[in-house]
């Protein structure tokens, strides 16, 4: 690394020294947690990267580590259980799995900042809700106290909470659900990050809430120009949000790729599968919906191949036999090759044909 | 919709493609129902896995080996003890032990040995009556109280707050002095001072389960009032009750011991361990008798312990959640 | 709030009342209290005067009353045993009693909580199985034997007074504390250890201590300020509860060491069938329980604001 090792002062730490590396960027990564069961690999080799003003979406059922890759950027995997047995993170190519403790915690909730899928248990019920986003500001910037309550004041006023006078005061439950959302946005944003990683932001309100909410999400990213990445298994969410997508299954990525090319032409069976259990309102004839048969595998026992066989309608033994990496698509006519679409399954080329069939009036 | 068991899904086993095929079929409307005959192998299932999860807890196992042991002593300490508890020899008092008395002799020169056998049989009666006693009144009152609500819901509370106003020992002390003193009257004594407790945890759950779905749908059914509380009710309520009746038993022989220590209660002429104990107060810091406190205690501590190491691994293994 | 203590204040009222009433009903109905019993003789004299003391030649409500006039006006007549003043007894056993009890917490709290919370965060290390074995014979271990124990080990070593006591020397009320407060801590520190510990382990695995964390917090402040408010509401609940109990009378420790206090008194009153004695104690016990208790609901709607509302 060019530049020289820090000296110890505060923050030090040069968002703007490289910029060719991407904002954050996740290599290989691979989580593993020794359980009693043998080893859970909740994250078992995922690169993704994300950058300023960008949104990045990252779906999949529940238990397919897309938590768990997101806590990890955070450091709020406790090691042990957890392991890192291989790959890095990196903000803006500096790798934030090799910081010393001290030098990960100036980043957390300054340079990336989370927000959680239940509000109400993610805020503290015993403390204000005012003096919850004070803390986050007081930790990371050495203002008064009096500064700080100002600052709050304009943040809740920022993520639309009407009366920010009153509700500065008041506790977590005095809150509605989507009220406390908005204040924990208010506190995730305190500081200005760079990075806001929203898990599953929406899943616990009601769903007039959420476009609420995602709209909130959509204006402070263009007007700061944070990178979001959102985790989620709502692809409706996804659809109208993101500006890339990575579906991921049992710990591995297997599609990545733009909206449109994940929506519209996917090639990845789960991928179909998930569209396909999906009502959409882009279409005026509704095709009939097809639910994923059985639960997704557990972690400790992934099935041998692709992890996805035993539930996928296009199994052959073909599929049993080799771990399908993530290929880069590539198109026969010249429709939206941008070279980032890319899919971890040997038979996408059926998938592809098979959606398009159900996409045809 | 539960979650279905792990096992219900092989991975490994290769699925033929005509099964696959059918994989995406729309999911048939009875997979989640439980066959009414499964009802008992699921039942069985269920003590297998809390039987499972029990053994994991090394003291859990050691304090159920130390409770059967116990029960042993107590069903045949009357062939066990070498003496009559009871029978003195004032030529032969505040012994130490010997090969004649291996715990020594006490004030009276009674073989200590055998007192402490005696006292296990009375600490088992004691223990366990309450326990049983406790329970049923508990879960019979809390049931009521959990399901019926109302008036007869507000009465058996404000009983329950009534007696939970006396501080336990002097609960116990105030009724034995009423009805005097005698074994029965200790066993009724802490009976009617633990039951308060089991009738709230099982008002509790009962609460939180008469509105669970699962009943709602045995009501919308017409299942009987009665129905709905010993099939439906009772089943899934009972846990946090049983935990904490078991767990009383050690209580209540340390409740026994306490009032026997104090004079009351257990009366004078049956060795109790509290009361070997206060026998030997005078002589405790004579040289050469800490046997006669020494080995009461030593029962006293492994009953507790053993009964305390059954509670907890029961609570770990019955329910994890109460964690 | 107000609406909440209120109610509270009520219900303890109706509670006192109830209690009272059955000590009443237990002591003076069921069995003449005053008459002879066992090896007890009682004066003849004595006997009319305190007939006439708690009004027992009058119909069943106004004895009733006059047994609660007599209380509550501290007058509670003369004792069998030395023919003292009832409240005089009281007077002196109150603080002594007292004094240990807010002692006895003190220790309990203090190495109650530091051990439970030490064990929390270093779970399944060594440092917790050892503070957990240590805990769990704490908790099995009853106090009597506890007490007897530290008695034959250490009164009459060191600065411990010999017990029993000895009447031509005068100790320190320090001095005679030490081994009392200690007996009494030991049980209930474990038991404080054990539901720290616990709630504590609890409280860390809930969302907003991942949070703070989140936050940047150093853990110090993670666990000293997110995750302490909140697991620590369970433990001064009990120990609010535990206080209640000590202030009523330790009875058996006071026993062991013969500590002038009120558990010593009473339980030298059962033996004697002194009802003068057993009464009011009774009913003081009663009352500083349900007294504690009540505070302590207060104080549990302060800590945790999600009662507070309702």
């Amino acid at each position: 690394m060019a530049r020289t090792e820090t000296t110890g002062s505060t923050t030090d730490f040069d968002l703007d020294g490289a910029p060719a590396a991407p904002l954050l960027e996740i290599d290989d990564l691979r989580v593993h947690f020794k359980t009693d069961h043998g080893v859970v690999k909740a994250v078992d080799g995922v690169s993704w990267h994300v950058d300023e003003g960008e949104t990045l979406a990252i779906v999949g059922e529940s238990g397919s580590g897309k938590s768990v890759s997101a806590m990890s950027i955070l450091g709020l995997v406790p090691t042990p259980p957890a392991t890192f047995p291989s790959g890095d993170i990196r903000l803006r190519g500096r790798s934030i799995l090799k910081m010393p403790e001290k030098q990960q915690r100036k980043l957390r909730g300054k340079e990336i900042a989370m927000i959680f899928q239940d509000p109400l248990t993610a805020l503290n019920p015993v403390f204000k809700v005012g003096d919850q986003i004070a803390e986050m500001i007081r930790t990371h910037q050495d203002v008064t106290k009096t500064v700080a309550r100002r600052r709050v004041l304009d943040l809740l006023g920022e993520v639309g909470i009407p009366n920010p006078g009153v509700r500065i005061n008041q506790y977590p439950h005095e809150f509605s659900g989507g009220m406390r959302q908005r204040a924990m946005i208010a506190m995730a944003l305190a500081n200005d990050p760079k990075v806001l990683l929203a898990d599953e932001p929406t899943t616990a309100l009601d769903v007039t809430i959420q476009a609420q909410i995602m709209l909130l999400l959509e204006k402070l990213r263009q007007e700061r120009n944070t990178a979001i990445v959102l985790i989620t298994h709502d692809l409706g969410l996804v659809a109208s949000h993101a500006d890339r997508i990575n579906v991921m299954y049992a710990g591995r990525i297997v599609e990545a790729g733009s909206c449109d090319d994940v929506f519209y032409r996917p090639q990845h069976a789960y991928t179909f599968g998930l569209l396909s259990s999906l009502a959409r309102m882009d279409k005026k004839r509704q095709s009939r919906l097809l639910p994923i048969k059985g639960v997704p595998p557990s972690l400790s026992k992934v099935p041998p191949g692709c992890p996805f066989h035993p539930r996928c309608h296009f199994a052959t033994e073909g599929c049993v036999e080799v771990v399908p990496t993530l290929e880069t698509v590539v198109r026969s006519e010249a429709m939206n090759g941008d070279g980032l679409h890319r899919a971890a399954c040997i038979h996408s080329d059926q998938v592809e044909i098979a959606f398009s069939e159900r996409l045809a009036p | 919709m539960t979650t279905p068991p792990q096992s219900g899904h092989e991975p490994d086993t290769h699925v033929p493609a005509e099964v696959l095929m059918t994989a995406f079929e729309s999911p048939d409307p009875d997979a989640d129902a439980v066959p009414s005959g499964q009802n008992k192998a699921k039942a069985s299932g269920q003590l297998r896995d809390i039987w499972r999860r029990y053994k994991r807890n090394k003291l859990a196992v050691v304090g159920l080996v130390v409770v059967v042991f116990l029960m042993f002593l107590a069903i045949l300490q009357p062939w066990i003890t070498p003496y009559d508890p009871m029978e003195q020899n004032l030529l032969n008092t505040e012994n130490p032990p010997s090969a004649d008395h291996w715990f020594g002799t006490d004030s009276l020169g009674r073989d200590m040995f055998s007192a402490i056998i005696y006292g296990v049989r009375l600490a088992m009666i004691v223990g366990w009556s309450v326990m049983f006693l406790s329970l049923v009144v508990g879960l019979a009152l809390g049931a009521i109280a959990g399901y019926r609500g109302g008036a007869i819901d507000s009465l058996i509370m404000r009983v329950t707050d009534i007696v939970l106003a006396f501080p336990a020992l002097i609960g116990a002390i105030l009724v034995v002095q009423i009805f005097g003193n005698g074994v029965w009257q200790v066993i009724i004594a802490l009976a009617i001072l633990s039951w308060p407790t089991a009738a709230r945890l099982m008002r509790g759950s009962t609460l939180s389960l008469r509105e669970s779905e699962y009943v709602e749908a045995a009501r919308s059914i017409g299942a009987s009032d009665t129905r709905i509380v010993t099939k439906h009710i009772l089943p899934n309520a009972i846990a946090p009750t049983l935990i904490y009746s078991f767990s009383h038993i050690g209580v209540a022989v340390v409740a026994m011991a306490s009032l026997a220590f104090l004079g009351i209660g257990i009366p004078a002429d049956k060795p109790e361990w509290g009361r070997m104990i206060a026998d030997a107060v005078p002589s405790l810091n004579v040289e050469g008798q800490a046997h006669m406190w020494v080995f009461p205690s030593l029962a006293i501590v492994v009953t507790t312990l053993a009964f305390a190491f059954v509670a907890d691994g029961l609570r770990d293994s019955i329910d994890p959640k109460l964690r | 709030m107000a609406k909440f203590i209120t109610r509270r204040l009520a219900h303890a009222v109706l509670v006192i009342i109830a209690a009272t009433f059955l000590i009443y009903l237990g002591l003076f109905v069921l069995g003449d209290p005053f008459a002879s019993s066992g090896e007890k003789t009682v004066p003849p004299e004595i006997q009319e005067a305190l007939r006439e003391k708690f009004g027992m030649n009058q119909p069943f409500f106004m004895q009733y009353l006059t047994y609660l006039q007599n209380m509550f006006t501290f007058d509670f007549g003369i004792d069998f045993e030395q023919r003292r003043d009832v409240g005089e007894m009281l007077a002196a056993a109150v603080p002594a009693t007292a004094r240990l009890a807010v002692i006895a917490i003190l220790i309990e709290i203090v190495i109650g909580l530091t051990a439970g919370i030490v064990a929390a965060v270093s779970q399944y290390t060594f440092r917790d199985v050892f503070i957990t074995i240590i805990t769990t014979l704490g908790i099995g271990i009853p106090v009597f034997v506890i007490g007897i124990g530290l008695r034959a080990g250490l009164s009459g070593e060191w600065v411990f007074p010999a017990v029993p006591r000895s009447f031509t020397v005068e100790t320190p009320w320090w001095q005679e504390i030490i081994l009392p407060a200690f007996t009494l801590a030991i049980l209930d520190a474990a038991f404080i250890a054990r539901l720290m510990r616990g709630s504590m382990l609890e409280v860390l695995r809930a969302d907003y201590v991942r949070t703070a964390r989140a936050k940047g917090l150093s853990e110090r402040k993670v666990i000293g300020k997110h995750a302490f408010r909140n697991s620590v509401i369970p433990v001064v609940t009990y120990t609010g509860v535990s206080l209640g109990v000590l202030l009523g009378g330790a009875l058996i420790t006071e026993t062991i060491f013969e500590y002038q206090g009120l558990g010593f008194l009473l339980v030298r009153a059962i033996q004697q069938h002194n009802n003068p004695v057993i009464v009011p104690i009774v009913v003081f016990a009663v009352l500083t329980f349900v007294v504690l208790s009540t505070l302590v609901d207060i104080l549990y709607a302060y800590l945790d604001p999600r009662i507070r509302l309702h």
